[in-house]
């Protein structure tokens, strides 16, 4: 097989063969831009060639060409224009600005492509969209200005968890994240120590563009890892000309979004009284309240505090300073940028340091041969904080009474017996949980004109992420208070390398003739090496390191490889610019699946049709129509590293070591296979000043990945086995407009929308997939991924107090046993469809621009309801709708009786489900550029001050704290980061930054 | 020039490809295939050792089982205290199907006898001198296994009747191939004790006399004898003990504290799962202990109603305990890192003393000679005379949180009494030892996984 790919690539390559040279001569040139300025580091293009060229600083060009071609000059921002070629040596051009993106070039994948013949769907976002957005991790910024991208941080935290899903859920079992890959190289996106995401050490500030590839024609290229969409990152490169250099500088302070309200002592006494006398146990009642209130007397309401506000810090917020310089000359180019970032998360023991520097070089060594260079270093220092589940989370603080002081008379901490549960204030005195993370992304490359059609490209590049974690807890706290200290220290090392090379080429026929080609290979390998040891024992808690351990109690290493070997081409042929089609194709192999499928074909195809360039189309309202469909196959190779295998791992008992069975086998076990369907339409009206692009998809994904829940008396819970289907339907759109542009005001607005509707087609076996008891989500036939399935929970017995569920899944009879409640789909943690409004105004020399961002339909279950919204179950502090509680025969309430210890409707139920909808004002940003005449007195060419909040506004009907989460603790594996969605469990809000800041370019 | 530079860049090209193909094969570091995993002597030993630390998970004999069998039989003498609401609904006697320590004692359970089949299914690679051994130890832990799950799993077991009641799934074949289907239904409460016993037979003439901390044939006859006593056969409960008691070496500790916390078995240790800081897990210490010794703060608290049953102030077991902010703590938990003891010495002397008592007769001594060993150790007064209700009376004082009280329950056919809010009003409640409510449910996970279970009655549909 691998032998006949190879030779057709080789047929494929020869056959396409040569084309005359014409007579060629020099041109030389000026582009202005509208206000006759010069434009320097505009590109100038012979179409359908290679050739090309940018302007120097003085907007001056040269460029070889024959009489008859036809010179395409671009520049970001601006429409492009076209000339042919005649007598003149000489060619100047004045470009307008662009209202829309048609004519901009987009990434798509081991080359590039311009937006108007793009046949695939592709979303891209520019670095100065995002510009200054207050946050650790590009993708947070990226929410709400695609359409069909969901982005969702978990929760607070900083520089954790950040979901992305293009275009749905196509996996139970495996992955859903897309791919990212940073100038041609697949990016290490796990396997990083705790909950770190290795997307926190790419600096924003280094990227030029994102790109998106969503749909089976563009993300084909990336076969058995194409399905849940390519995020392409393509980092800033130099340009020719006088060296700029840009400073900025950035101050932000944040606050949590929202709180929840909570008892205050007076409530909280009256409402656990209650609660005991309830059964009988009103003297067992006072006496916890005795040993809760510590030195004061919850008789009098001596002591009312709000713990909620001890798990946040007071001075939250961060410092942001980049730098960067570019600058070359016609031979060689560079880029550098340099970042600092301190960011003090909102919640308490939580902070991260960014300083990061990238070079990017570019060296044309002849005409025939470019080898160029990337370098980035990052190192990322943070103060963890454990997951959500853990006392030592700050949110879990809002457990602790009210009745409870902070310290005692001596000013120390209150810990267990006298708070509740672990007051994990303690942490932030005698604990510290640092990981420093270093990371270094580079490649170098080199292409190689072989013609003047063909062109290869070979690009080696290295991800090495080494991450080091240091914890020490002192012996006050919990994890080390009952030996004397307690200190781990885990090392990681990330290598992942890969290798691509590839064979481009293009020609025009007859000037109506265009065809690209591309085809080639790549090799990726990705090693992990983990290391890590505790110990306990300390002789005094200021020394910290393991070194100082007098007992060391465990140590492990382990050692975790992945490869993929893959051949891919890609060939595009236009017809007279207006016939487009395109054919890509990926032979994939990976050492992750059986023995006997360990190699996956997957395919796609697309068409368009610039019908705005028939004759026939003449319209003066609509200046540009296109059509266009896909169809293709792509896969999800996102499962773990051994899964094929049999499985039997080491285990201990005593001091001797024992063997035990781990996993079933699968030698069968394959690619999960997605075929998309995508059909789009993208259109400009009024010389393009709107313009958009609607799509329809259908992705059906077969095979699916599934851990298929096995009866327990086999011995095993689950068997990875490749079996059910499941799809994906939606509309994706999106709409741009230059709404009004006069000399001095510009308001230019987008919108993009997306429906996504994620239906399970089938499983092997059941049809419902449910999994443990605190939380809801399961996966059923016919329903969407995760939804909420259990008991409907009805209130309170107007007669009794008791919790009621449905026992009927009609809802028509209720039952106070929760285990006779009908069991019934309950809710949808995915929403019915996401959307982004953005909009931007330009006067004079201030702009203002806003953006809406908002997810809607969807449910959010607080598993942490069970305790906090338990009407005085125990002794948690409860949320305040728990005085709502039934308190005397005909009372009609949906909080129950209050009865300590008795778990009275505090069992998972739709009780703690509620609507997750929300619309937030994400970005706004105020600026203003200082008018260049004060400026070049002071040797400066632009300087801009700004302001930007991020998070100001948020509407939701959500009862916990803010709609934006799911909490980081249930993502143990692929599995649990698909099916716990939507869920809450002390999970910190999200940040609300406001900032201010300068920049200055000299 | 160009020509040759692309002829040789595309030679290059397909060599290059053609040596990363090897590439693929990657095996795991970690981990080692089933079919190796079972093709040695050593491994199918390791095999064994590995299935002792699955028995002793969290779940299973690390702590929750027999913390939950004494919940579950409480009628005011010790309370839970604790957060969590797994063991609360134990001690509530309300149990969700999806109780997660409840499904975890299933699954584990299971997991460990799927391991012991296997090494029984391949004893032949095993070297013949250790072969005998092997079985005996896999057998030994398999009834263990089917022994906690059929008693709570399944109805009681009533002496002298068919006991037809569904009792659990007796799976007793390795499984190597999961294509094929997997469902089991439920074997009866009789056939689910036979099987216990068989293995134990084996276990006990396959096993050796002593063997480190391993399973030895005193460990198969002492849980041989808790078997026989849980089904009321009283003769054989007795003269199993009686076995042990005379044949096994081991000797009551000198005093009650020794026979606790050891980080090495105790002289009257007859089986204890090995705890380390670096391996085992004791969740007793977790919920009984105070938090300074690694507990949580003591989540089960020793009630008067418990310090009633005892008619001596000298005894050592009446101030076992210790005072903490939430109440009196258990003394038998306080070594994070100590073993467990599953089954002690004196539960023999209980189970002689027992069957003698209501046999009438005084086979290797009588009752109260038995009982008093126990109560000279822990420095009580000695009795003159003993009634059966004196020896059952005892086997509370000695082994109160130990993992008993439900079962005696159970196989005494007594009731317990707890206080539920009733309309809205507080009220005492009676539940009879055969009450649905003290039977566990069948984990919901596995109804829904294996369409042959049935639920047990009083769940739900």
């Amino acid at each position: 097989m691998m032998v006949k790919l190879r030779s057709m690539l080789a047929i494929l390559l020869v056959f396409m063969g040569y084309v005359g040279h014409a007579q060629q001569k020099t041109i030389t040139g000026t582009v202005y831009d509208a206000e006759n300025q010069p434009l320097s580091g505009a590109s100038v293009a012979v179409r359908g060639t290679n050739v090309n060229t940018l302007t120097n600083e003085a907007g001056q060009y040269s460029i070889v060409a024959a009489t008859g071609q036809v010179l395409v000059f671009s520049y970001v921002g601006f429409q492009s224009e076209e000339r042919t070629v005649d007598q003149s040596n000489t060619v100047n051009v004045t470009m307008a600005a662009a209202f829309s993106d048609l004519d901009e070039v987009v990434v798509v994948g081991y080359g590039t492509t311009s937006r108007a013949y793009l046949t695939g769907n592709v979303a891209s976002v520019k670095s100065e969209d995002i510009a200054n957005v207050p946050v650790p991790n590009f993708t947070q910024a990226l929410q709400g200005r695609m359409s069909g991208v969901f982005v969702e941080s978990s929760s607070g935290k900083v520089g954790e968890g950040v979901k992305v899903r293009i275009r749905g859920t196509t996996s139970v079992s495996g992955g859903n994240s897309p791919l990212y890959v940073i100038d041609g190289i697949p990016m290490t996106t796990s396997g990083t120590l705790g909950y770190s995401n290795p997307l926190t050490d790419i600096n924003p500030n280094d990227i030029e563009t994102f790109e998106v590839l969503k749909d089976a024609s563009a993300a084909a290229i990336y076969g058995a890892r194409g399905a849940n969409g390519v995020v392409l990152i393509t980092t800033k490169s130099g340009a020719a000309g006088r060296t700029k250099i840009n400073a900025s500088f950035q101050r932000g302070y944040s606050d949590p979004t929202r709180l929840k309200e909570w008892l205050n002592a007076e409530e909280y006494v009256e409402l656990f009284l209650e609660a005991g006398e309830n059964v009988d146990d009103r003297e067992f009642v006072e006496n916890r309240l005795n040993q809760y209130s510590g030195h004061s007397d919850w008789r009098t309401g001596e002591t009312d505090t709000d713990w909620q506000d001890q798990a946040f810090n007071s001075d939250a917020g961060m410092h942001i300073v980049n730098l960067s310089a570019t600058g070359g000359n016609e031979k060689t180019q560079f880029y550098f940028g340099g970042t600092l970032d301190k960011t003090k998360g909102i919640l308490i023991r939580n902070d991260l340091e960014k300083i990061s520097g990238r070079l990017n070089l570019t060296h044309h060594a002849s005409d025939y041969f470019t080898l160029g260079a990337n370098f980035a270093l990052t190192r990322i220092e943070t103060n963890r904080l454990p997951g959500d589940n853990a006392f030592s989370n700050p949110i879990q603080l809002v457990a602790l009474a009210p009745i409870t002081p902070v310290r005692d008379l001596n000013g120390e901490l209150y810990d267990r017996p006298t708070t509740t549960y672990y007051n994990n204030l303690v942490d932030s005195e005698n604990a510290q949980w640092g990981i420093t993370s270093f990371r270094n992304i580079s490649n170098a490359f080199g292409e190689l004109k072989l013609s003047k059609n063909f062109k290869l490209r070979s690009e080696f590049g290295i991800d090495l992420l080494t991450q080091n974690q240091e914890q020490f807890f002192g012996s006050r706290t919990q994890s080390g208070e009952s030996t004397d200290g307690y200190a781990a220290s885990a090392w990681t090392r990330i290598f992942n390398y890969t290798t691509n090379n590839y064979l481009t080429y293009n020609t025009v026929v007859n000037d109506v003739h265009y065809i690209e080609a591309v085809g080639g290979m790549s090799f990726q390998k990705s090693a992990i090496n983990y290391t890590n040891v505790t110990g306990e024992q300390f002789p005094t808690d200021d020394l910290r390191t393991i070194a100082s351990a007098a007992d060391i109690t465990g140590g492990s290493s382990t050692l975790n490889d992945f490869s993929f070997l893959s051949y891919f081409a890609r060939a595009n042929y236009r017809f007279a610019d207006k016939y487009l089609f395109t054919l890509s194709g990926r032979f994939d192999g990976s050492s992750r699946f059986g023995q006997n499928n360990k190699y996956g074909f997957f395919p796609a195809a697309s068409a368009g049709w610039i019908v705005s360039g028939e004759d026939f189309f003449e319209n003066n309202v609509m200046n540009f129509l296109k059509l266009k469909a896909s169809y293709g196959l792509t896969g999800n190779a996102e499962i773990g590293n051994y899964d094929s295998f049999g499985l039997y791992g080491a285990t201990s008992y005593g001091q001797e070591a024992g063997l035990s069975p781990s996993q079933i086998p699968n030698p069968d076990l394959e690619w999960e296979k997605t075929a998309q369907f995508d059909a789009g339409i993208e259109f400009g009206f009024f010389n393009n000043r709107l313009s958009g692009e609607v799509d329809y998809y259908h992705k059906a994904t077969t095979d699916l990945l599934l851990n298929v829940p096995v009866p327990s008396t086999s011995g095993y819970l689950e068997q990875t086995q490749n079996i059910g289907e499941m799809s994906n339907k939606g509309v994706e759109v999106t709409l741009n407009g230059a709404i009004v542009q006069t000399d001095g005001f510009q308001w230019n607005s987008s919108i993009n929308f997306a429906r996504n509707v994620n239906r399970v087609e089938a499983l092997g076996g059941g049809d419902i997939l449910t999994p443990n008891s605190r939380f809801l989500n399961s996966v059923i036939v016919g329903q969407p991924i995760g939804v909420f399935y259990g008991a409907a929970y009805v209130g309170a017995d107007p007669a009794n107090g008791d919790a009621l569920w449905y026992a009927d899944e009609a809802r028509t009879t209720t039952t106070n046993d929760h285990n006779a409640a009908a069991r019934v789909v309950l809710g949808n943690p995915n929403p019915d469809w996401i959307a982004g409004f953005n909009n931007s105004f330009a006067y004079k020399g201030i702009d203002l621009s806003f953006l809406f961002q908002s997810v809607y339909g969807n449910q959010i279950y607080e598993g942490g309801g069970g305790y906090y919204a338990a009407a005085g179950d125990w002794f948690d502090n409860q949320s305040r709708d728990q005085l709502r509680r039934w308190q005397n025969p005909n009372d009609i309430t949906d909080v129950p009786q209050a009865r300590l210890g008795e778990g009275n409707g505090t069992q998972a139920s739709s009780r703690y489900m509620s609507d997750g909808s929300y619309l937030r004002l994400k970005t706004l940003t105020i600026g203003y550029n200082f008018p260049t005449a004060w400026l070049q007195r002071l040797k400066v060419s632009s300087a801009r001050v700004f302001l930007v909040g991020q998070n100001l506004l948020t509407f939701t009907d959500y009862k916990g704290w803010d709609p934006e989460v799911n909490t980081d603790y249930l993502g143990a594996d692929n599995q649990s980061t698909n099916l716990y969605q939507g869920n809450d469990f002390y999970s910190a809000p999200q940040a609300r930054t406001f900032s201010f800041g300068v920049n200055i370019g000299f | 020039m160009n020509r040759m530079i692309y002829r040789y860049s595309l030679l290059a090209l397909l060599v290059g490809l053609s040596a990363c193909e090897r590439k693929l094969d990657i095996d795991p570091e970690q981990s080692i295939p089933s079919e190796q995993a079972l093709s040695t002597s050593q491994n199918i030993q390791s095999l064994l050792i590995g299935t002792y630390n699955q028995a002793g998970l969290d779940n299973l004999y690390g702590g929750f089982l027999q913390m939950l069998a004494d919940l579950y039989g409480f009628s005011g003498e010790a309370s839970w205290v604790g957060t969590f609401t797994q063991p609360r609904e134990v001690y509530n006697k309300r149990i969700r199907v999806d109780n997660s320590f409840v499904s975890g004692h299933w699954i584990d359970a299971y997991q460990a006898i799927n391991a012991t089949n296997l090494i029984i299914d391949h004893l032949e690679v095993v070297d013949e001198a250790e072969r005998d051994r092997v079985e005996g130890e896999a057998k030994f832990l398999r009834a263990l296994m089917y022994f906690d799950l059929v008693r709570t799993f399944g109805a009681p077991y009533v002496a002298g009747q068919s006991n037809n009641q569904l009792g659990v799934p007796l799976s007793l074949v390795g499984i190597l191939d999961y294509d094929g289907d997997l469902a089991v239904p439920r074997n009866t409460v009789a056939e689910g004790y036979a099987q216990v016993l068989a293995d134990l037979d084996d276990a006990y003439n396959l096993l050796p006399e002593s063997n480190e901390y391993y399973a030895d044939r005193y460990s198969a006859r002492a849980l041989a004898a808790r078997v026989y006593l849980q089904q009321g056969n009283y003769e054989a409960a007795r003269d199993a003990a009686n076995d042990v008691i005379q044949g096994s070496g081991r000797v009551l500790a000198p005093t009650y504290g020794e026979a606790f916390n050891n980080d090495a078995n105790s002289v009257e240790d007859l089986f204890a799962f090995q705890v380390t800081n670096q391996s085992g897990t004791n969740e007793l210490v977790v919920h009984y202990a105070s938090q300074d010794l690694g507990g949580r703060g003591g989540d089960i608290v020793v009630e008067p109603a418990y310090l009633d049953l005892f008619d001596s102030e000298m005894d050592d077991r009446s101030d076992f305990f210790y005072e903490s902010s939430r109440g009196l703590l258990s003394s038998k938990y306080t070594n994070q890192f100590g073993n467990i003891a599953l089954i002690r010495l004196a539960e023999m002397y209980l189970i002689r003393a027992e069957g003698n008592a209501r046999l009438g007769t005084a086979v290797g001594a009588t009752p109260v000679d038995d009982i008093n060993a126990l109560r000279g150790r822990a420095n009580a007064t000695l009795k003159a005379s003993v009634t059966l209700d004196d020896v059952l009376l005892e086997r509370q004082l000695e082994l109160a949180f130990e993992g008993f009280w439900i079962h005696d329950i159970k196989r005494t056919q007594g009731t317990i009494v707890i206080v539920e809010s009733v309309g809205g009003e507080p009220t005492e409640v009676p539940i009879p030892y055969n009450d649905n409510r003290l039977t566990y449910p069948i984990p919901q996970r596995e109804i829904d996984a294996n369409p042959l279970l049935e639920q047990n009655p009083g769940y739900g549909t």
